[in-house]
This record gives C-alpha cells, sequence and structure tokens, in this order.
C-alpha cells in the first residue's frame, strides 16, 4: 500500500538546513514518509502555508529575519491549530524554548542539530498528529451520530399517533417518552370498520437502536394485521409468526392488542406478554384486565393466543402502560409500583383520557425526581364516555 | 451482577446474584456463553438475582434457544416472587422450565 508523505515545512535563513535536512534524512524522504517544504523566514513560511493545505508540522528556527519563528508560532495557531510545530533553538536558551512552548510548539531541538534526536522528535510529533486527527474524525463521526439519532427520534414520534380519532362514546390518548434518543415502546390506535377502534401497547426487549429498529416493524405488521382480521388473537398470531421468522438477534416484544366497540362499550382483547392492563371504575376502584395468558412475540413459532371479552360501563377507564411506568426507580431505589399507579387512577380516573394519562406521566416525573430516566415510558388511556344525560 | 459456576452430577450450575438490565446485559451473555461448555444440563440459580430487565430476559432466551439446539437441558431455579412474575406475564415461564428449588431440580 502506498502511503501518503507527511509534509513538513522547514523554516530558517540558514541556507545550509536546507541542504542539511535533505541529506540527512534522505532516506525518509525516497521512502516516500517524509516531503520537505522550505521557508526562509516566518512571513515566507506563511505564503507557504496558505499555499499548501496540506502540510502537517513545521520546524522552525526562532531567529530570522522579517518574522521571527515565536511570531510565526502565534499565527500557525490562527491558520490552523492542528499542525504541529517544533522549535530549533539555540542550546541553553531557556528563556526562548519556555515562550515557544507557551505558545503552543509541540517540541524542541537545540543547534547543533542532532539529526538522531531530530528523526526521534519528528517522528514523536507525527504520531501525535496521528492521534490528535483520530481523535478529531471520531468526534465528527459521534457529532454526526449523534444528528443521525435526533433524526430517528423525530422519525419514530411522528409515527406514533398525535391526533386521536374522535367516536362518540369514547375518548382515547396516548403518548411515549423514551429513556435514550429512540425507543424500543409503541402504542397505536386503528381506526377499524363499524367504528370500532383497535388499540395496542408494545415494549420491545432492551433499548436503543436495535429496540428502535425492532419497534418500526412490530408497530407496521400490527397495523397491517389489524386492519386485515378483527380478532385480536389472530392479529397477535399473525404478527409473531411475522417477527419469528426471520428474528436472529433474539428480540422479542411484549404486546397488548384490544378491540373497542363504543356503540356497545364492548372490548375484545388478547396479550402477548404485556404487563395486564388496569381498568379504572368512576368511583376509583381498579382491576387488573384478567389474564389470557399469552407469551411475548418474536420467540415461538405458530403460537395461538387467546382472547377475551369485557364490557366498560360509562365512566369506566382502560389504561395500557409499559413498565416503565411501574419500574420507574427514584433516588432511594424504590419502584414506582402498581399500587402507585392505582392511586394515581383512584383520582385521575374520572377525569377525560388526555388528563388521566398526562397525571400518570406527571406523578412518575414526581416521584423520579432526579434520578435519570432508565426505560421508556409510554401510557393509552381509553375512556368509555357517560351517557348523554 | 455475578455469576459463580459450579459443575455437580454432570450438570453446570450456575447461580446469578444482583440485577441484570440493558447496562450489563452484554455482559451477562458473555459470561453466560463462557461458562457454558458441552454442559448436557444448565440450571441458573436465580435465587440472589433482585431484578432483571427485558434486556436480560432477552440473554435467558438465546441460552434457551442455543441449548435446545444443541439437545441440552436447560432450566431456572429458586425465583423469588417479583422476579417470578415477570417470567408470568411475559409468558417466558411457558418456555424455559422453573423449579421452586435447587434440590427440587436436581432431584429430577
Amino acid at each position: 500500500m502506498t502511503q501518503v508523505p507527511y509534509k513538513i515545512l522547514v523554516v530558517d535563513d540558514e541556507p545550509d538546513l536546507e541542504h542539511l535536512v535533505r541529506q540527512r534524512l534522505r532516506r525518509q524522504v525516497r521512502a516516500g514518509r517524509y516531503l520537505f517544504v522550505f521557508a526562509q523566514n516566518g512571513v515566507e513560511a506563511l505564503e507557504k502555508l496558505d499555499e499548501d493545505p496540506d502540510i502537517d508540522m513545521v520546524l522552525t528556527d526562532i531567529n530570522m529575519p522579517k518574522m521571527d519563528g515565536l511570531t510565526l508560532l502565534e499565527q500557525i495557531s490562527i491558520v490552523d491549530p492542528n499542525i504541529r510545530s517544533v522549535v530549533v533553538s539555540a542550546y541553553g536558551d531557556m528563556q526562548n524554548i519556555r515562550t515557544a512552548m507557551n505558545r503552543g510548539a509541540f517540541d524542541f531541538v537545540t543547534k547543533p542539530i542532532d539529526f538522531k534526536d531530530l528523526r526521534i522528535t519528528i517522528e514523536r510529533t507525527l504520531h501525535h498528529l496521528t492521534l490528535w486527527r483520530e481523535a478529531l474524525a471520531s468526534r465528527d463521526k459521534l457529532v454526526s451520530l449523534q444528528n443521525e439519532l435526533h433524526v430517528a427520534h423525530q422519525m419514530q414520534q411522528s409515527i406514533l399517533p398525535s391526533a386521536f380519532p374522535e367516536r362518540v362514546g369514547c375518548q382515547i390518548y396516548g403518548s411515549m417518552e423514551p429513556a435514550r434518543d429512540v425507543g424500543g415502546d409503541f402504542f397505536d390506535i386503528v381506526t377499524l370498520d363499524k367504528g370500532h377502534l383497535g388499540m395496542a401497547i408494545g415494549d420491545v426487549s432492551d433499548k436503543g437502536v436495535p429496540a428502535a429498529l425492532f419497534m418500526m416493524s412490530c408497530r407496521t405488521l400490527l397495523k397491517g394485521a389489524a386492519i386485515g382480521d378483527p380478532s385480536p388473537a389472530k392479529v397477535l398470531g399473525l404478527v409473531n409468526h411475522l417477527l419469528e421468522e426471520d428474528n436472529q438477534a433474539g428480540l422479542f416484544v411484549t404486546m397488548f392488542f384490544a378491540v373497542f366497540n363504543p356503540a356497545k362499550g364492548e372490548l375484545v382483547y388478547a396479550n402477548g406478554g404485556h404487563n395486564p392492563p388496569l381498568l379504572v371504575h368512576p368511583d376509583g376502584r381498579s382491576a387488573l384486565l384478567p389474564s389470557t395468558e399469552g407469551i411475548a412475540l418474536g420467540v415461538v413459532p405458530n403460537l395461538t393466543y387467546q382472547e377475551k371479552t369485557i364490557s366498560l360501563s360509562p365512566g369506566d377507564s382502560l389504561v395500557l402502560y409499559t413498565d416503565g411506568v411501574t419500574e420507574a426507580m427514584n433516588s432511594d431505589d424504590e419502584e414506582f409500583g402498581l399500587e402507585r399507579l392505582r392511586q394515581v387512577l383512584a383520582v385521575a380516573g374520572s377525569h377525560d383520557a388526555r388528563e388521566a394519562n398526562q397525571a400518570i406521566f406527571a406523578a412518575v416525573h414526581t416521584f423520579a425526581g432526579e434520578r435519570p430516566q432508565f426505560d421508556d415510558i409510554t401510557c393509552l388511556t381509553l375512556r368509555h364516555n357517560e351517557r348523554a344525560p | 451482577m455475578d455469576i459463580d459456576v459450579e459443575r455437580k452430577n454432570e450438570t453446570l450450575i450456575a447461580q446469578v446474584t444482583g440485577r441484570v438490565d440493558s447496562a450489563n446485559a452484554r455482559e451477562f451473555e458473555q459470561a453466560l456463553s463462557s461458562a457454558i461448555g458441552d454442559d448436557r444440563k444448565v440450571i441458573l440459580d436465580l435465587g440472589n438475582l433482585s431484578y432483571i430487565s427485558s434486556s436480560g430476559l432477552r440473554v435467558l432466551l438465546l441460552v434457551a434457544k442455543a441449548l435446545r439446539n444443541k439437545g441440552a437441558e436447560f432450566a431456572l431455579c429458586s425465583l423469588s416472587d417479583p422476579i417470578r412474575e415477570i417470567f408470568e406475564i411475559s409468558g417466558f415461564d411457558k418456555i424455559i422450565p422453573i423449579y421452586g428449588s435447587l434440590m427440587e431440580v436436581m432431584g429430577e
């Protein structure tokens, strides 16, 4: 592999140095490691730097006409702070050496030049330069990744419902707060025939980008399946089958899916390993929905899910949530827990769906306090409205 | 999170202590896969496991799958109530056999 030589600008008013450098470092030049450019003073050096943006390193004398080496050092840090400089000083001239170092010189060598020492100094400088450039490249890469994650965050939030369908007989409201830029939680609302509403909540194992990618495909598969078949159990069965087929990463998703008929107040649901939702009555009492014994999706092929049907009375709310709610921690290592959720809903459950949902988030945030959020938090609330008097 | 491994009666018994979450799930996965060799029977004693997140469950599913493909046995034992509940809600208690105690599973 051919490597691009390092370009070194040598600045000295004594023409002897050019000859010496070409002579004593000829092996490195012939091997294609170094390429030298020469200037006789600081002004000329700045012109060369301006003409040639590829110069990696400067080796400069201190005492020179027109512009001395110390002034040149100041100028270099303005022209390109990533160029590394080495000064050549008189032996024992500590004052100038200190000034040069303070102005950003990387190292110094003394006259008369010991070329063995100079070679070591140049190599050390170039090694440092290489590491510095790698660090800069990593930083740029990190910045660009952060930008991409920011875009991914916006894309993910934009596929979650933000407008909630209005139906006579019910209200629905949901939101998701990822722990990182992107998360593995999701919820969805699907408008079905006969005024029915499909509602889903899911939680992909793990967090971050892999979870987010899996979540996107779960949500797409769910939407397609829900529109094709009105049975929640069959919907989960189909999504499970499609997810499991080529799931090398071993990711899985817990998913609850229900279809609500607002006219009758009837809810048919199936649960694939998700936290059981809470049914909250207007008087503040609440109960977990009876289990349908399903396994999380994406793990076992050809599963058959069970479904159950319940009736919602006017004023009842159904609250779907992920474990980011119940497992939120405070600084004393306590979990928010199901009991606190029920206490919040004992009061907020009689409010409309949006207020109840927002009250849960507010309670979790208050509870967690300064402790950073470590899991995505998602809630989706359905309220069966009181009949008009 | 700590894993203590011993072999008894041609069975690998790994005792997991502490919590497994997304921060150390990869470490958990590597520790388990390097501990498990050609063992025909692997038991994870989760009696001292204080918490397991979904990332940790994913690791257990991968281990279960790898062992099943090799025709080896895999079981969990001694789960505390909150941990057992996590397995019950996710339905994974139907995929991985769970026993009350190490004695119970060794007696099989």
